[in-house]
C-alpha cells in the first residue's frame, strides 16, 4: 500500500491550538501517538478510505462536530476526516470513556478536543458544547454522533428559540437538569443562536442504537431538522461492533475493575440482542453458567436454542445464596 | 432494567455492570439514597456498597458502560468497520447535501458489502468469486451486492 497521499506522521504533531481544547494531561500525547500507530494497522478499512480520498480531499474546510468516545480506534477516525479536508472538533460521548492518551495526542496534533476520563456531568455537557462551535462562533456542517447528545442538544435549543418549554419542565435526571440548566445560559446570552447554527447544518452520521432510536422518534414527530444516517443498523456496524466488540470488551473490563473469576459463576444477561448475544459468548467464553433474560419471545427462543437459560430477573434472585 | 428491588435481594458479592449506552438501565440514584446502605470507593470506577446484613455487592463505572468505563472499549479491528462506515456516511451526506431530506437513512448494501470486503485481506481471507453462470442463476450481479435489502445475516 502507497502511503504517498497520506499526511505523513511529522506533520502530525503540529502543537496545540492555544485556548481550543482541553484534555487531562497534554504530556501523554507521545503514548497516545504511539497507541494510534498500532491501531492504524488494526483498522484497515478506516486507511483504505484515507487512501482513497485524501488526495481529493472531499470534506475540505467542512466543519465536523463528533461526540463518540474518545478513544485510541476514536482518534484514527479523527485523523481520517483531518485528512479529508474536515475541520474537525470532538468531545466524547460518556464522561468515562475517554482515554487521555489519545485526547493529549489529538490536542498535541492541533485538532480541538475537549475530553478527559471523569468528568462532571456538567463538565461533560460544557464539552459537548465547546465541540459545537469554534471560536468564531460557527457551528458544525456535520455531526457525528454516538448515543445523540449533539443532536439533541442543537434540537432542544432550536426548539426552545421557537417558544418550547421543555427547559421549565421537572427533570427526571440529574443530567436532564444539566442540560436544561445550558440551554438556559445560553438562551439567555445569544437568544437565536441555535437557529444560526442550524443553518449551516447539513447532516448527522449516528453511531449506536438509542441515538438512531432518537432519530426515528424526531422524524415519527416531523421535528427532524436535517438529513439523518443510521450507521449503526449498517450489517457491518451492528452484526460486528455490537457483537464481537463486546465479546472482546466486557469480561475486559469486568476483569480490569475487579478480577474475580468468572469461570463457574452464574452471569445473568439482561437482553439478547448484537449487545447482549456478544456478552452472553464472552462470559459463556469464560466458563460462566449464563442466563438470559428477554422481554422479546423471538430473542428469548433464540437464547434458549443456543443452550442458555432464559428466565426473568426476579427468578434469578434469592435462589443460589 | 434492574431495579433497586433486585439490588437489595442480590446474594453476596455479586458484580452488577452495564454495557448499554446510557446509565439507565440500573437504578444507581436509589441505590446512593438507600437508608443504611454505605457507599465505599474500591478505585475509580468501582464501588462497593455494603447492606445492613452486611452484603456487599460491587458496582462498576457508577452503572454507566462497563467496557469504556473499566477497560479501552472495543478493538481497533472491529471498530474499523463501524468508523468506515461513519465516514462513508459522512462522505455521502456532504456530497448529497443539496439532495436529501430531513430524514432517516442507511448506507447501501453495496457500502456495506465494501466495508466487510477492506477488512478481508488483514485477516487473510479468501473470497470465492461467483461465475456468471452461477450468478445469473441467483440473479446477482457478479460484484454484488449478494443478498436482498430484507436479509437478516
Amino acid at each position: 500500500m502507497s502511503t504517498a497521499t497520506l499526511t505523513p506522521k511529522s506533520a502530525r504533531n503540529r502543537g496545540p491550538k492555544a485556548g481550543d481544547y482541553k484534555v487531562k494531561d497534554l504530556a501523554l500525547a507521545e503514548l497516545g501517538r504511539k497507541e494510534i500507530e498500532i491501531a492504524e494497522k488494526e483498522m484497515p478499512g478506516l486507511m483504505a478510505i484515507r487512501e482513497k480520498y485524501a488526495k481529493d480531499k472531499p470534506l475540505a474546510g467542512v466543519r465536523v462536530t463528533g461526540s463518540l468516545h474518545m478513544t485510541i480506534q476514536t482518534a484514527v477516525l479523527i485523523e481520517t476526516f483531518v485528512d479529508l479536508g474536515a475541520d474537525v472538533r470532538w468531545a466524547s460521548c460518556n464522561i468515562f470513556s475517554t482515554q487521555d492518551q489519545a485526547a493529549a495526542a489529538i490536542a498535541a496534533a492541533g485538532i480541538p478536543v475537549f475530553a478527559w476520563k471523569g468528568e462532571s456531568l456538567e463538565e461533560y455537557w460544557d464539552c459537548t458544547w465547546k465541540a459545537i462551535v469554534n471560536p468564531e462562533g460557527k457551528g458544525p456542517q456535520l455531526v457525528i454522533d454516538d448515543g445523540g447528545d449533539v443532536t439533541l442538544f442543537l434540537h432542544k435549543g432550536y426548539e426552545l428559540e421557537e417558544g418550547d418549554g421543555w427547559v421549565n419542565t421537572p427533570s427526571s435526571s440529574h443530567e436532564e437538569k444539566v442540560i436544561k440548566e445550558l440551554l438556559k445560559k445560553i438562551h439567555k446570552e445569544n437568544p437565536y443562536i441555535f437557529h444560526e447554527l442550524v443553518k449551516e447544518w447539513k447532516g448527522v452520521a449516528e453511531e449506536t442504537t438509542t441515538g438512531v432510536h432518537r432519530l426515528y422518534r424526531l422524524q415519527e414527530q416531523a421535528k427532524l431538522l436535517v438529513p439523518a444516517f443510521n450507521v449503526n443498523d449498517s450489517v457491518t456496524k451492528s452484526k460486528f461492533d455490537n457483537l464481537y466488540g463486546c465479546r472482546h470488551s466486557l469480561v475486559d473490563g469486568l476483569n480490569r475493575a475487579l478480577d474475580v473469576m468468572i469461570s463457574g459463576k452464574v452471569a445473568v444477561v439482561c437482553g439478547y440482542g448484537d449487545v447482549g448475544k456478544g456478552s452472553a459468548q464472552s462470559l459463556r467464553g469464560q466458563g460462566a453458567r449464563v442466563i438470559i433474560t428477554e422481554i422479546d419471545p423471538i430473542n428469548a427462543l433464540q437464547a434458549a436454542m443456543e443452550g442458555y437459560e432464559v428466565t426473568t430477573v426476579e427468578d434469578t434472585l434469592g435462589t443460589r445464596t | 432494567m434492574i431495579t433497586i428491588e433486585h439490588l437489595k435481594k442480590m446474594k453476596d458479592q455479586a458484580v452488577v455492570a452495564n454495557i448499554g449506552h446510557f446509565d439507565n438501565e440500573i437504578q444507581v440514584d436509589k441505590l446512593n439514597n438507600l437508608s443504611g446502605v454505605k457507599r465505599v470507593n474500591i478505585k475509580p470506577q468501582l464501588d462497593k456498597y455494603v447492606f445492613p446484613d452486611g452484603r456487599e455487592l460491587f458496582l462498576l463505572a457508577e452503572g454507566r458502560l462497563v467496557n469504556l468505563g473499566c477497560a479501552t472499549g472495543h478493538p481497533s479491528f472491529v471498530m474499523s468497520n463501524s468508523f468506515s462506515n461513519q465516514t462513508l456516511a459522512a462522505l455521502d451526506l456532504w456530497k448529497n447535501r443539496s439532495v436529501y431530506k430531513p430524514a432517516v437513512y442507511v448506507l447501501p448494501k453495496k457500502l456495506d458489502e465494501e466495508v466487510a470486503r477492506l477488512h478481508l485481506e488483514k485477516i487473510g481471507v479468501k473470497l470465492t468469486k461467483l461465475s456468471k453462470d452461477q450468478a445469473d442463476y441467483l440473479g446477482v450481479p457478479v460484484e454484488g451486492p449478494f443478498k436482498p435489502e430484507h436479509y437478516r445475516y
